[in-house]
């Protein structure tokens, strides 16, 4: 009875099961590229997942299938198995398992597998999920929402900051916000409750960068590449996110008593 | 004044007590546990077998011979339990049923000294603990405040409004003796409602409004006089604070509380009135429902499983005990493999403590052991009772806890 039900595996399942709608639209809307890429991120991260149990006893944890959903939706172009393989590898290692595991990360291993893969293959198109897709997102969304898995304020900041930034570079936000990919990575990725920022007035500061850094990195010659701007918004947020929880922990600890008369 | 825990949380629990007070209890065996000690090493001072009166003293500190722990009832010791390093596990007095109390001289505790003697000398000292550590008062210090909890948010915890009005005149006078042992304010922390006692420069009547953490002393602190380097604060609890008014008004102990007796595995949930350290499967067994039980003293988070009543616990929750899982060994190998596991921080997480420090840095500074960053982000006037939230949210993976008192234990070392 000391424990509640929301246990890490728990949490784990409930992030898979709102990513998975967004990925049968993914697979639906691009076709075998998604699965395949969802396949070869899979079984990097079981793999590596193994390896880190066996070598430092880390728990493994049904994450990687939500990890491997987002590499599927954001990287459905035609890489190589090799080059999945190679990118899932970067992304679980050192997004993830090197830290101590799921829990313990600064970014999102699909955010790290996702920049590997943009940097790596620049070459390579990747398609961008228009409004099913969109739709799509928003079911698992709300149920994150509810469940309060995805702070509403790092959402609500995100949001905010899309439209500030497209009003502010007279662009159309609902163009951001419509497109599939981009939705998704805000709301999984950006949004991830591991390697957001851990203070809840962090979070709108984080959210804020992240929908900002989406919109000026988005918009090329009038069109917006959603993927590739989410990922790299998503890993600069996260980045910044250590950043923002020490201002704002020095800023609480001043609010306190002195600690001298 | 007035404090307001905005985000708390309630955890839904069957078997709710009622209101009214059983007071037809008859104590049969008593039990004074080692676990309610702290770090205290204590020398019995007494034999098995020998009788004692309600008063008596029965244990001693060994580093503050004048620390005494006196037998809340007569009777007869039946055992002394000694367990890991040696330390006293539990003291088990016989109860004869007759009620004999030892009298006490209270003519010299009109001022602070003689109180903090006459306190001692009856064994009511402990119910006095301090913070940071969470430890029992050290008899010859002063503390930079004092609080009086005079409310307890934890599920199906008793109303103390009821049972203080029914004992203003002992609340009153343990409040006034509370006031002599320190310079400092003394926090009179009550639910929201009517002044329990008349506020002053000294004694400043708080309510405290929000749902649960709101009624734990932590947030008290956190909230009113968060302890400056070297300060100390202490509490008691209304209860604690009733005995001392009886004692000093009758010369006499009052080793009885009134105890709330709840949870879905009992078929009578009610508040009774039992002596401290009550035998809980005598307590319970009449009225448990069918099947295994798990009997908590204390609330049902912070609670711990127990023979006997807890000296601080105002609460036996009756649980429900759940059937033995089956396991594989490669799944448990799979899914636990390193403690702590580390935690998902989610929403939820962030109501579970009602001061204003950063929940999630502290915990994860608390589940990897890192004592620099947890003391920073304000763990030292918490206590184990104040994480028990977290650890439930978190699905009891880590018990933040022990975690805590890992943390203190080696502030306590370096202090």
């Amino acid at each position: 009875m000391r424990g509640g039900v929301w246990h890490r595996d728990t949490l784990a399942w409930l992030i898979v099961a709102a990513t998975l709608p967004a990925a049968a639209g993914a697979i639906a809307g691009f076709g075998v590229a998604a699965l395949e890429a969802m396949v070869w991120t899979l079984l990097a991260a079981l793999g590596w997942q193994l390896v880190f149990l066996w070598t430092r006893a880390q728990p493994v944890s049904p994450i990687a299938v939500a990890t491997a959903f987002a590499v599927g939706v954001l990287a459905a172009g035609d890489f190589q198995p090799w080059q999945m393989l190679l990118a899932a590898s970067f992304g679980i290692v050192l997004g993830e398992q090197i830290f101590g595991g799921w829990g313990r990360n600064i970014i999102n291993p699909a955010v790290a597998t996702l920049a590997f893969l943009y940097f790596a293959f620049p070459a390579t198109p990747v398609p961008t999920g228009g409004a099913p897709l969109a739709l799509a997102v928003v079911p698992g969304a709300l149920m994150l929402l509810v469940t309060g898995v995805l702070s509403w304020q790092l959402l609500l900041a995100t949001l905010v900051g899309v439209m500030a930034t497209s009003l502010a570079m007279d662009q159309a936000a609902g163009a951001v916000l419509s497109q599939g990919s981009a939705l998704f990575g805000l709301v999984f990725l950006a949004g991830d409750p591991v390697a957001s920022s851990a203070t809840r007035p962090g979070r709108w500061f984080q959210g804020a960068l992240a929908g900002v850094l989406l919109v000026l990195f988005g918009w090329h010659d009038g069109v917006f590449d959603g993927p590739r701007a989410v990922v790299l918004a998503t890993l600069v947020a996260s980045l910044f996110a250590p950043l923002i929880d020490a201002a704002v922990i020095a800023a609480t600890i001043r609010s306190w008593r002195p600690p001298d008369a | 004044m007035r404090i307001v825990v905005r985000r708390g949380l309630t955890v839904p629990l069957k078997g709710a007590p009622a209101s009214r007070v059983d007071r037809d209890i008859v104590p049969s065996r008593i039990g004074l546990l080692g676990d309610d000690l702290g770090h205290r090493r204590v020398e019995p001072l007494v034999e098995p077998g020998q009788p004692v009166l309600a008063g008596t003293p029965v244990l001693r500190d060994r580093a503050d011979p004048d620390l005494l722990f006196c037998a809340p009832l007569s009777g007869r010791v039946e055992r002394i339990e000694t367990g890991r390093r040696r330390r006293l596990a539990a003291l088990v007095i016989a109860a004869d049923g007759e009620d004999q109390r030892r009298a006490f001289d209270v003519s010299r505790a009109d001022d602070a000294w003689g109180l903090r003697a006459l306190l001692l000398e009856a064994g009511q000292w402990p119910a006095l603990r301090a913070r940071p550590f969470e430890r029992i008062a050290a008899p010859r210090t002063s503390p930079a405040a004092v609080f009086v909890t005079a409310i307890d948010t934890a599920p199906h915890a008793p109303d103390p409004r009821p049972l203080i009005q029914e004992r203003g005149d002992h609340f009153a006078r343990g409040l006034a003796a509370v006031r002599l042992l320190t310079d400092g304010p003394v926090f009179l922390c009550q639910a929201p409602g009517p002044p329990l006692s008349t506020g002053d420069a000294q004694l400043r009547v708080v309510d405290c409004a929000g749902p649960h953490p709101a009624g734990l002393v932590g947030t008290h602190i956190a909230r009113l006089w968060l302890p400056r380097r070297g300060e100390v604060v202490w509490h008691i609890d209304y209860q604690d604070l009733i005995a001392i008014g009886h004692l000093l008004a009758t010369g006499r102990i009052d080793p009885f509380r009134i105890v709330a007796l709840s949870g879905p595995g009992s078929r009578d949930p009610r508040l009774v009135r039992a002596p401290q350290g009550a035998d809980l499967h005598a307590l319970v067994g009449p009225d448990a429902a069918s099947g295994a039980k798990v009997i908590l003293s204390g609330p049902v988070l912070a609670g711990r499983e127990s023979a006997f009543l807890g000296r601080y616990h105002r609460q036996v929750t009756v649980l429900d005990r759940p059937p033995p899982r089956r396991t594989h060994w490669l799944l448990d190998a799979l899914r636990q493999a390193r403690r702590p596991a580390p935690f998902i921080p989610t929403q939820s997480l962030e109501r579970t403590l009602g001061s204003t420090a950063p929940v999630v840095p502290l915990l994860r500074a608390l589940s990897i052991g890192d004592v620099e960053a947890a003391t920073r982000l304000g763990c030292l006037h918490l206590a184990e009772e104040d994480l028990a939230l977290a650890t439930y949210v978190t699905g009891g993976q880590t018990d933040f806890g022990r975690r805590l008192r890992a943390v203190l234990d080696h502030l306590e070392r370096e202090a």
